[in-house]
């Protein structure tokens, strides 16, 4: 088996959750996000549905900085605009999955995207939830991902809710009109899911290397831990070529989990790779 | 037919200080950066910026001491870390917000374009931001199967900037790819303006009818500006200048008066010369070019 790094673990473990049914909503460029749409796409669910930007119907595309919005409208068979998207994905209960990050999140599937502090004057003001605040309710399964697995991000009770799964377990999903479906958690750590009312969220699977009791010690929130939980499903060669190769080829996704000295320097490095991809593109 | 153009320096006329201006994109794509540049050279004072999905179109409004209020439902520079001038003016109290559900934004300009008071929708329960604005949002049972809904009322912006791909002199203008809620801002707003990288005749226009979003009865002004969008995308005209999103950045940690003072020391005409580059507008409709859709035969 291949050596892999957590990040590209995490990828596909989230493009496991992406299947056919329903609308995959992308939102505006997240690599980890879009790399597992894209992979899922290339791989076992060919047929899953993509909405990135205003483009819909996507095909799967190459990851970059500077040119991510650009390829989803190229390989699309629809282009529309937010409200057309929110009426007709979101509202109408054809949202299928959505991957979502947020600075703090907690054991009832609550996010908070808006502020660290006093609503109205906050320490932090963060940037918002977008369309969170009601969307992340909506979809049959709500995948969360963190890249640095602590109790400060996974959280006993956020402090604001900027947006909430709001109904957990199948049958109070759909009495509320809601499609059925869980809340599934991928971290650097493991993989926690939750699908009832009244039972928290519990280990579904750890990372090589990681035990149960670390997990537990570094989740704000109540975890049930099975007896035996299974290691997370390694990625495969065919998945590591096609995300290294194909889908990911400048290191958008790694470029969230840079140590903060290196970020900008990497952070160059794949602009300068874009940059010459485009002058290439033009002949130069 | 009528002729609405006008050039980007007589933007003065068409904003006052204090109004509510709506401001087209989202993400990184198609904000109306030229418009938002020269409304920092006219010194625009105490405006409410509204945004669904803001970036450096309002954070660089908030540099300026352009905006006494931001309504908006996140406002980022993605990669490039938050946004800085939003944060500070925020944190430090200089700045009033209305932070709303991206829904509630949206389906409050509809109402707007409607004519109607407010809609109702399955809103964002259990969110804490909706109690914080009971002007804004409600509950409301409906009257005919008396599910709880969301009231989300009408938004209505006095002037609405939004950034296409072309228009012809009528107002007629099209749009290829990310429209955001351009056309919600439009239809919802007192007063519209597009700006767009290319002023065409209604041939044109009327060759490609199918990419027209926003039909020239809308529309109060029209205004060419080439790389309009920039440093943000307009694709498919250009790709994202990451690098200058970088410089803009750069500039706030040295406390970004130099940024300022260039920009209000010249014409946006100097602005493409000094800040988007000749030699380097080829490159940036190259990223368009560059971006790769990939087949299952690439595995």
């Amino acid at each position: 088996m291949s050596d892999y790094e957590v990040h590209e673990l995490m990828v596909c473990r989230v493009a496991r959750e992406v299947d056919e049914s329903g609308v995959v909503v992308m939102g505006s460029f997240t690599p980890l996000a879009y790399a597992a749409y894209m992979l899922a796409k290339l791989t076992h669910a060919p047929d899953a549905y993509l909405a990135g930007f205003d483009a819909v119907g996507m095909a799967p595309v190459q990851l970059s900085f500077t040119g991510v919005e650009a390829a989803a409208y190229k390989g699309a068979a629809c282009r529309w605009g937010m409200l057309t998207e929110i009426n007709s994905i979101h509202l109408s209960n054809n949202g299928g999955v959505e991957a979502v990050s947020s600075a703090q999140f907690d054991g009832d599937a609550a996010i908070n995207l808006s502020t660290i502090g006093p609503f109205e004057e906050p320490k932090v003001r963060l940037p918002g939830g977008a369309g969170a605040a009601e969307v992340i309710k909506m979809y049959r399964k709500m995948v969360a991902y963190f890249g640095s697995h602590n109790p400060r991000t996974l959280v006993e009770k956020v402090p604001f809710v900027t947006g909430t799964r709001w109904k957990i377990g199948d049958e109070s999903r759909e009495a509320a009109g809601l499609l059925p479906g869980p809340v599934v958690v991928v971290t650097n750590l493991a993989v926690l899911i939750r699908d009832e009312d009244e039972r928290p969220f519990r280990i579904e699977s750890l990372h090589p290397g990681v035990t149960a009791e670390t997990v537990v010690e570094q989740t704000g929130f109540e975890l049930e831990v099975p007896d035996d939980i299974p290691e997370t499903t390694a990625p495969t060669d065919d998945e590591l070529r096609l995300l290294r190769e194909q889908i990911d080829p400048h290191g958008t996704v790694a470029f969230d989990f840079m140590p903060g000295k290196e970020r900008m320097a990497y952070l160059d490095r794949i602009l300068d790779a874009e940059w010459s991809a485009a002058e290439r593109a033009i002949g130069r | 037919m009528a002729n609405k153009v006008v050039e980007l320096e007589e933007l003065g006329t068409l904003v006052a200080d204090g109004d509510r201006v709506a401001l087209g994109g989202g993400w990184f794509a198609n904000h109306p950066m030229a418009a938002v540049r020269q409304l920092v050279r006219d010194q625009r004072r105490d405006l409410e910026a509204i945004t669904i999905v803001g970036s450096v179109d309002i954070d660089l409004l908030l540099a300026a001491d352009s905006l006494r209020h931001v309504t908006f439902s996140m406002v980022t520079l993605e990669a490039f870390g938050l946004a800085p001038h939003f944060r500070q003016k925020i944190e430090a109290g200089e700045v009033s917000f209305t932070e709303m559900t991206g829904l509630g934004l949206l389906i409050g300009l509809e109402a707007q374009g409607r004519g109607v008071p407010f809609l109702p929708y399955r809103g964002p329960f259990g969110s804490d931001l909706p109690g914080h604005y009971p002007d804004q949002y409600a509950e409301v049972d409906c009257p005919f199967t008396g599910e709880r809904l969301t009231a989300t009322r009408a938004i209505q912006p006095d002037v609405a900037i939004v950034h296409a791909l072309r228009a012809d002199p009528e107002g007629n203008a099209q749009w290829d790819g990310t429209s955001a809620a351009d056309v919600e801002m439009a239809k919802a707003a007192e007063r519209v303006i597009i700006t767009c990288e290319e002023v065409v005749d209604r041939d044109t226009i009327v060759a490609n009818a199918h990419m027209t979003k926003v039909p020239g009865y809308y529309v109060d002004a029209v205004i060419e500006a080439p790389f309009g969008a920039h440093p943000c995308t307009h694709v498919p005209a250009y790709g994202l200048d990451a690098w200058r999103i970088k410089d803009y950045v750069a500039a706030t940690a040295e406390g970004f008066d130099g940024y300022l003072d260039a920009i209000r020391g010249e014409t946006e005409a100097d602005y493409r010369k000094r800040v988007v580059g000749e030699d380097r507008m080829p490159v940036l409709r190259g990223l368009v070019d560059q971006a790769r859709v990939l087949t299952p035969t690439d595995g």
